[in-house]
């Protein structure tokens, strides 16, 4: 397949996760919404480094996935502690700093 | 292969890959739609499982070994046991969904960038920098060493940097889990 096909298939994807980003209410599919944004890019990057010949992208893709890892334990972390705190998982009810 | 036909010849070999990149590709797209329209978190966990199995599928397709082989070890191992772990601790309450302003406001402006990207492909041809490593080469070195020989020569301060990330997330979640439980506690006077 060609490179049309990797960059529709890593727009829609992307496009997806960016939908659920807006959409949902739950931190947690929050985040996954943010994972598929990130494999989007991951999935790009390898294609078109299928497409170059080169190996750039594999080592970049690597390092996105470095970055996700850090970026989901940390994340993780912050809403188990918001919900320790309040017991309630909706982002919406997070407005204690709104004027 | 080369299949001919008299009037029409197609090498099957190229089609039938062709047609297992498409498939799995549009599996991956259901799955991440999956991900997003399932109002329970536990149900968008088990389709972003299939999504990081799908792309990793498609990751070998593009002769990328070492990359799926991680992809599946950190993503579809460790990153979603982890989501696993906080839906069992925190519960996987469903959220109602209904169709409001909010989202249509939403579907139109991603329906209008996917628009965007989607002519953005049409662009014409390019003079792309093409490097050496064609499968080849690669299937001679073998797909892990070729990325180790990459990453730590031309790649090495990156790489670096990573692992100093990685261990400041560390620290950060220790410090979160450890310390930041404590009741607020209003002063009384």
């Amino acid at each position: 397949m060609g490179q049309e096909f990797i960059l529709l298939v890593s727009a829609t994807i992307f496009c997806i996760g960016a939908f659920g980003f807006m959409v949902r209410k739950n931190p947690l599919i929050m985040f996954m919404s943010v994972e598929l944004m990130l494999n989007s890019v991951n999935f790009l990057l390898i294609g078109y480094s299928h497409i170059l010949k080169s190996l750039d992208g594999q080592v970049f893709a690597l390092m996105i996935m470095a970055v996700a890892a850090a970026e989901v334990v940390v994340g993780l972390a912050i809403i188990l502690t918001i919900f320790r705190t309040r017991h309630d998982l909706n982002v919406d009810h997070l407005d204690s700093l709104k004027g | 292969m080369l299949i001919d036909l008299g009037w029409f010849s197609f090498d099957l070999f190229k089609v039938t890959y062709d047609g297992v990149v498409l498939a799995i590709g549009g599996t991956a797209v259901l799955a991440a739609l999956g991900v997003v329209l399932c109002s329970s978190p536990i149900y968008s966990a088990l389709y972003l499982i299939g999504h990081m199995i799908c792309l990793a599928l498609l990751f070998l397709m593009y002769g990328a070994e070492f990359i799926a082989a991680v992809q599946l070890i950190v993503y579809a191992g460790a990153v979603m046991i982890l989501f696993l772990f906080i839906i069992a601790l925190l519960g996987g309450k469903k959220e109602s969904q209904s169709f409001d302003f909010h989202k249509f406001m939403a579907f139109s402006f991603i329906g209008t960038v996917l628009a965007e990207l989607a002519l953005s492909t049409r662009v014409g041809p390019t003079q792309p920098i093409t490097g050496i490593f064609d499968e080849k080469m690669i299937a001679n070195v073998g797909s892990a060493k070729a990325i180790g020989l990459e990453l730590f020569s031309k790649h090495l301060i990156p790489f670096e940097l990573a692992s100093i990330l990685l261990l400041v997330a560390g620290v950060g979640i220790i410090c979160l889990a450890k310390f930041a439980y404590k009741p607020v506690r209003r002063r009384s006077n």
